[in-house]
């Protein structure tokens, strides 16, 4: 168990990570360079794992609906944002609208495809999320 | 090391609209591996979004920031994404589940932005968080724990 609470943890880290590598490499080119230089030694990455240990083709992808395939246009817009945030507010301002960003948009799909959910905890958790944005929006970067 | 340009609204909305994003790749890439492997779910978009990368230099042709070329190890930031999925496919398979592995997720990435910006890491600028910081990542952190474990469940 303590094995994938580190993983999991590791995930997080990793993620950090990515975004201050990207970054640094914006600063020196610019946001759409650091998302395709993230994106091509991402898929030799993949694509050396699969090589290795296999299990890249399997059930039937052609199947799903067309808007499955949709995330990589999507990815290059947000790893393109993320390098052009993190150069103006700092790594932790970005981590934490990011991770707003996405819990509140979360709940607005969630309730467009009418997912069930408990209204108090989509009202408070939306609530405290909002007001953490505001009290970190008026924060003075120091350094 | 300070920045040359202050923090603006539109600063704050792009990172907060990329948040958004990640929701819809959630979705995306997460439809993808129930009909395919899990590694296919994050080698498609990977290669379409090269593709697109490439389609998005070549019509813009944006200027680079610097004259000096940039370090190689600033390239990898793909492989660490690579291996991101790796870590999180497995933390999800075990007890922790998804809410449990996002949980985790979250607070390490928190506390890596928090070490990056106090050491100005890889050579970006250095920012001391305030308190204002800490009572922003307290609430959002809280916000977020609820929406994890309590917001869609049954």
């Amino acid at each position: 168990m303590s094995l994938f609470i580190i993983l999991a943890i590791g995930a997080g880290l990793l993620v950090g990570l990515s975004r201050q590598l990207n970054g640094r490499l914006a600063l020196s080119t610019n946001a759409w360079e650091s998302s395709f230089w993230n994106h091509i030694v991402g898929l030799a990455f993949v694509s050396l794992i699969a090589l290795l240990a296999g299990g890249l083709f399997g059930g039937a992808p052609l199947d799903a609906p067309w808007w499955a395939y949709m995330g990589g246009p999507i990815g290059v817009l947000f790893i393109a944002a993320g390098s052009w945030a993190i150069n103006r507010i700092g790594a932790a301002q970005t981590a934490m609208l990011i991770i707003a960003g996405q819990m509140i948009s979360g709940v607005a799909i969630d309730i467009a495809m009418g997912v069930q959910g408990q209204l108090w905890a989509r009202a408070l958790g939306v609530a405290l999320i909002l007001g953490g944005m505001w009290v970190t929006r008026t924060a003075k970067a120091k350094g | 090391m300070s920045t040359d340009n202050p923090p603006r609204f539109i600063h704050y909305l792009g990172a907060f609209a990329a948040g958004g994003l990640i929701t819809l790749m959630l979705l995306t890439n997460g439809t993808l591996a129930q009909y395919g492997t899990l590694l296919f779910s994050s080698w498609v978009p990977h290669l379409t979004g090269t593709v697109l990368a490439i389609l998005i230099l070549l019509t813009l042709r944006p200027a680079r920031a610097a004259p000096k070329r940039p370090p190689l190890w600033a390239y990898l930031g793909g492989v660490s994404g690579g291996l991101t999925v790796v870590a999180t496919s497995a933390a999800m398979n075990s007890a922790l589940a998804l809410s449990g592995t996002i949980a985790l997720g979250l607070a390490g990435q928190i506390v890596f932005s928090l070490f990056a910006d106090a050491k100005g890491l890889f050579g970006m600028a250095q920012r001391m968080p305030g308190w204002r910081d800490f009572a922003g990542l307290a609430l959002i952190t809280a916000g977020a724990l609820i929406l994890i474990f309590y917001g869609s469940a049954p």
